[in-house]
């Protein structure tokens, strides 16, 4: 909602700066967006007045003019069609900064000497008109500021209103809302006494089939208007809040429209058949063109203004191509009505057509409020467009709600807002915005909210008027008194909380992605056409192909990541994402399943200097260690890393392990396979993890218990195996540490040795154990006979040999 | 023989404080400590001493001895502390540490872990709800029927006609009444989703809900909370302010705007030339909210607030385009 400060004017006293109005504005409710000077820059120009017009000797479309600015005469080469000797115009004499910034000099153009410019109002920022220089009103007089001349001075407030003050979507009700601050009362253009619309002896009819959809409809006739275009003051208004001038009589519709914010349509009456007016709903199948020359489709919720034998608007919405007032309209129609905000707002989306009409009716218009409307646009047009007010009217009122007063409790509202307010002092308030409240008691009122304020329809809705009256910053800050309470927490969030700290531990640092994403990431890692990954949740309205389905995987998004920092020269990369994804269900909503994706790339150590660690590349063990880490910290040993028969597309004969709990696959970790690296563009290695959280969780941590520290030594026995060259490493390290014998503590791998001296078909294995009685003190014999033991273990269980020294 | 010891040791020690280079420490222990040296010279002339004082004498030998020799000791350990170890040379300190950094959590997910600390500390309670919601949780149970103008403030994902993915936390509010009776206090973070995306918005963003329902509460407590929110979020001083505002699910409803931490109230572009910046929408839960899950009304009142993250560590960190939060680029992540 727009309206200008000189406009708000006439309607309210106050001595406010726009500043503080709106400020004022704001914490009343009506936030103000912003505030704007209107035709800045135009302190210097002057109203010229054109003497005489010849044309120029060396151009066929200049003329010279002589213009009296005032003092003097000067010399003005234009090269407007529309100049005349006689006319009053807009003038730039040199030193002039034009709103753009451009410097009016005095100059030769073709040859003939120019001192100024006659201007357009496009040129001055006044209006779109480009057509030729302002054509000025008669009484003013050449030399005048042309600011002043025009009453120019003026500044632009824009109010983004919510959806519950349709009121205010009109310069009155913005006025009503000051005068509550500044304790003035509203000054109504149109006061006095309304007339009583009776419908004897009337060239026209109108029937309402109905009143649900349309609770009011009232109309009056002008006979024998003259279409023009409107007088400057209104054509300036209307531009300034943004409205296209149309001609005299569809702009009074609109400056009434936002005056008192009830929408009005003017029909041709000539163009009625019948002379009626029908509001009914349409027929299925129906269509009609609106004024916009488009072809609109209807269905039967939608309500239509019809005459005798057709649609010629579609309520509250738009008018009819077949019925709008045009330069040769003698006789109009004025409608002024009320529609059921659900029809209007329903028709509206339905036939995407959103207009000032259908925002004031959708949020609900003054149902008492038609027929001030009408007769303050019928009082302009008889003003502006000449003709004759038919005398008397329709106003059809069946479908008006009852207006039943509310009961206001003084306590309840005092006990709600923090306040001690009497009954009194909440009624004088209220009838500051011109809410009837009687009070009954101290203890109650009796409020009747008039009819603009549709929002108000409840005890509630009046304690917030008295918030809002009081002030919000004036209520008191307190502290609820409530019972102590276990504060529950939400065990999902609890895990991310610890991943995300063991993640951060070992340098990796958290994105995090747009739930949806393009279903040809399911391309790019390679997945087969059954994998359970691409069913997924497809958006009805995405915003873009690549954000059109609910990602079923985090692993596409963070290797998009990966790929961008890698463009912008970051190509050591330790990222991972917490997050959810998402698998259709056979009930109404997905399953939302939490997950953790971890990738890494490039050099080990990237923030060092290579003389403290080398520059090594990163590899399968620096994920491996991140998922041994992720599964420690959290204690879920269950869960295991192992070697699975088939590794996923994107992986190939690549490295990897699966985490699993028995046969339940949480998750993986491994290399991608360069297949897919390709397709996402990227050409480092990438190493990945990616696990279920809510898997995760499912798997019950082992609970930390104190075993007590020995107080006797432990010995370091090594040796060295040659085993198969396909045995791994592992297996031997987990037979050993099961091999029951209690003295063994801890068994290491400490080299892999393969070369020239080692057989052909076998490396050598080096171990050491850690061998410990709690006891005693070992001695010599007691570890010589289990080392042997463990020796013998390896030697018949894998074929291993011991290897010689 | 007494006189002569004390000499010796008051010189002893005078030129041992003098030594600052090890060669010069040595050649002072061949010279007072050493086989051949003065105290063993001394120890040799015991011999001729009278016989009564010899014991006397060989005693304070000894210890006028063995205290040179532990200032001896000390100076040797200052001169080796002082010149520092052999393998200590060429080490080049200016470098810097042999690190393996952390890393860090995303800016969105330490505003979001600010913000819920502060409400446990009050007691809050923390659960997150579903992305993907109905119609029903997401509008209809707030006070948003069909064709309300409201859904107008809510550029909305659908599914289907009844699913969609919430535009706002505040459906938590719902889910967890129904679950539970008054008192109650809880807060919701989570991702919500509007079909709207520009400088300044993000398909994609963070809210956290928060309410609290018992008997008798009012605004003047929605107020003092949300105080301890901002004053524990930004600043003690930091000016805050509300004004009406409107929520389907509550009435009254408030804006609440903190004074401009950009320009510090001056008026700048951040905050439009007002001095104010709109940091949370707030309001009384709407009576018509407890009726549609069974509160009774005239007994219970409550609040419920909710708040963007991204816009509050737009404003805490001085971002200034909200796209970078979500292309994680390192030299983004790395900043905070």
């Amino acid at each position: 909602m727009k309206f200008t400060v000189n406009w708000l004017k006439k309607y309210i006293d106050f001595d406010l700066s726009n500043r503080e109005l709106a400020d004022r504005l704001t914490m009343a409710g009506l936030e103000v967006d912003s505030v704007e000077e209107l035709y800045p820059g135009l302190d210097d120009l002057r109203v010229g007045l054109v003497k005489g017009v010849k044309p120029h000797p060396n151009a066929d479309r200049l003329s010279l003019c002589e213009v009296d600015d005032g003092e003097s005469v000067r010399r003005v080469v234009c090269g407007a069609p529309n100049v005349r000797a006689g006319m009053l115009t807009a003038l730039a004499v040199p030193g002039t900064v034009m709103p753009g910034g451009f410097k009016i000099k005095p100059a030769k153009i073709r040859g003939e000497a120019s001192e100024g410019m006659l201007c357009s109002a496009h040129e001055l920022g006044i209006s779109p008109d480009k057509a030729g220089i302002m054509d000025l009103p008669a009484d003013l007089s050449p030399g005048q500021s042309l600011v002043e001349a025009l009453e120019l001075r003026d500044t632009l407030i824009e109010v983004d209103l919510t959806p519950n003050r349709p009121d205010c979507a009109s310069v009155i009700g913005t006025a009503r809302e000051v005068g509550a601050f500044v304790g003035k009362k509203v000054k109504h253009p149109g006061a006095g006494d309304l007339p009583e619309l009776s419908g004897a002896d009337l060239p026209f009819a109108v029937e309402v089939r109905d009143f649900a959809a349309c609770p009011r409809y009232s109309a009056r006739m002008v006979k024998g208007v003259k279409i023009a275009p409107s007088p400057w003051w209104l054509q300036r208004l209307l531009l300034a809040l943004g409205l296209r001038p149309i001609n005299n009589v569809v702009d009074v519709t609109n400056f009434v429209m936002l005056e008192y914010g009830q929408p009005l349509h003017a029909f041709d009456f000539s163009k009625l058949a019948g002379g009626r007016i029908v509001v009914r709903r349409a027929a299925k199948g129906e269509t009609t063109e609106t004024l916009d020359g488009v072809e609109r489709r209807l269905d039967e919720e939608m309500l239509l203004i019809c005459d005798a034998e057709r649609p010629v608007a579609v309520a509250g919405v738009m008018g009819g191509g077949n019925s709008e007032v045009s330069d040769d309209t003698v006789d109009i129609l004025l409608e002024s009505a009320c529609f059921d905000p659900v029809s209007i707002r329903r028709t509206s989306r339905r036939l995407n057509l959103a207009t000032d009409s259908s925002y004031r009716f959708e949020r609900g218009v003054d149902p008492q409020g038609t027929v001030r409307a009408l007769e303050r646009a019928v009082e302009l047009i008889v003003e502006l467009a000449g003709g004759v007010a038919v005398p008397g009217g329709v106003d059809l009122k069946e479908g008006l709600p009852e207006n039943s007063p509310i009961d206001l409790r003084v306590r309840r509202c005092n006990d709600l807002l923090g306040l001690d307010l009497s009954a009194r002092q909440i009624g004088d308030y209220l009838e500051s915005i011109e809410i009837d409240a009687d009070p009954v008691d101290e203890e109650s009122l009796k409020v009747t909210p008039p009819g603009f304020r549709v929002d108000l329809e409840r005890e509630v809705d009046l304690f917030e008027e008295v918030a809002r009256l009081v002030g919000y910053n004036e209520i008191p800050v307190t502290l609820p008194h409530v019972p102590l309470s276990f504060a529950d927490r939400d065990p999902a969030r609890e895990i991310r909380k610890e991943v995300a700290a063991i993640m951060t531990a070992q340098g990796y640092n958290e994105a995090i992605n747009y739930s949806f994403v393009s279903d040809r990431h399911y391309d790019m890692l390679g997945l087969p056409a059954d994998h359970p990954a691409r069913r997924n949740v497809r958006l009805l309205n995405p915003l873009a192909e690549d954000q059109s389905v609910m990602r079923t995987m985090l692993l596409p998004g963070i290797l998009e990541n990966l790929k961008r920092n890698v463009n912008h020269q970051r190509p050591d990369i330790k990222l991972f994402e917490v997050g959810k994804v998402f698998h259709p269900t056979d009930s109404e909503l997905p399953d939302e399943e939490m997950r953790l994706v971890a990738v890494i790339s490039g050099k080990r150590n990237p923030d060092s200097p290579p003389l403290h660690f080398g520059e090594e590349e990163c590899d399968f063990f620096d994920i491996k260690a991140c998922g041994e880490n992720l599964l420690n910290e959290l204690r879920r040993d269950q869960v295991e890393m192992v070697s699975p028969k088939e590794t996923p597309a994107y992986v190939g004969g690549s490295p990897y392990l699966a985490l699993q709990t028995g046969a339940e696959v949480l998750g993986g970790l491994g290399r991608l396979s360069a297949d897919c690296l390709k397709r996402f563009g990227i050409k480092t290695e990438v190493y990945f993890l990616e696990v279920s959280l809510t898997g995760l969780a499912e798997v019950s941590p082992r609970p930390k218990s104190f075993e007590p520290l020995s107080r006797f030594p432990s010995v370091n026995w090594d040796l060295a195996m040659l085993v198969p060259e396909n045995l791994a490493a592992g297996e031997i390290i987990e037979a050993v540490k099961n091999c029951g014998e209690e003295i063994l503590e801890e068994a290491r791998i400490i080299d892999i040795f393969r070369g020239e001296s080692i057989e052909e078909g076998y490396k050598s294995v080096a171990i050491t154990v850690t061998y410990r009685d709690d006891s005693k003190t070992l001695e010599d014999e007691t570890v010589q006979k289990v080392h042997q033991k463990i020796i013998d273990l390896i030697s018949t269980r894998f074929g291993g040999k011991l290897r010689e020294a | 023989m007494e006189d002569e010891l004390q000499r010796l040791r008051g010189e002893a020690l005078v030129r041992l404080d003098g030594i600052d280079q090890s060669g010069d420490l040595e050649e002072f222990r061949v010279e007072y400590l050493g086989r051949k040296g003065l105290f063993s010279g001394l120890m040799k002339q015991l011999g001729q001493a009278d016989p009564a004082e010899r014991p006397r004498l060989g005693q304070l030998a000894n210890s006028v001895k063995a205290e040179v020799e532990e200032a001896f000791a000390a100076r040797q350990q200052a001169l080796a502390d002082s010149a520092g170890r052999e393998s200590d040379k060429g080490l080049d300190i200016s470098l810097p540490g042999r690190t393996v950094p952390l890393g860090r959590l995303h800016p969105v997910t330490q505003i979001m872990d600010e913000v819920c600390g502060i409400f446990e500390g009050l007691g809050f309670a923390v659960a997150e709800g579903p992305d993907i919601e109905t119609d029903f949780y997401n509008f209809e149970a707030l006070n948003i029927p069909p064709h309300h103008p409201a859904r107008d403030m809510h550029d909305t994902f659908y599914f289907s006609e009844s699913v969609l993915l919430r535009t706002h936390t505040s459906p938590m509010q719902i889910r967890a009444m129904e679950n539970k009776k008054p008192p109650l206090r809880m807060i919701a973070p989570g991702k919500v989703y509007r079909c709207d995306s520009d400088i300044t918005h993000t398909p994609m963003f963070h809210q956290v809900e928060g309410f609290l329902v018992d008997e008798k509460v009012s605004f003047a407590d929605l107020k003092g909370i949300l105080s301890i929110f901002i004053a524990r979020m930004f600043d003690e001083k930091t000016p805050i302010r509300f004004r009406p505002s409107f929520f389907p699910f509550t009435e009254p409803s408030a804006e609440v705007d903190i004074g401009c931490v950009i320009c510090g109230g001056s008026g700048c572009r951040v905050c439009k030339h007002t001095g104010w910046l709109e940091i949370l929408g707030s309001g009384m839960i709407d009576p018509e909210v407890f009726k549609k899950i069974g509160y009774d009304p005239e007994l219970y009142t409550g609040f419920a607030f909710g708040l963007g993250i991204e816009r509050i560590a737009m404003l805490k960190y001085g971002i200034n385009d909200i796209r970078l939060y979500y292309e994680n680029d390192l030299r983004f992540l790395r900043q905070f």
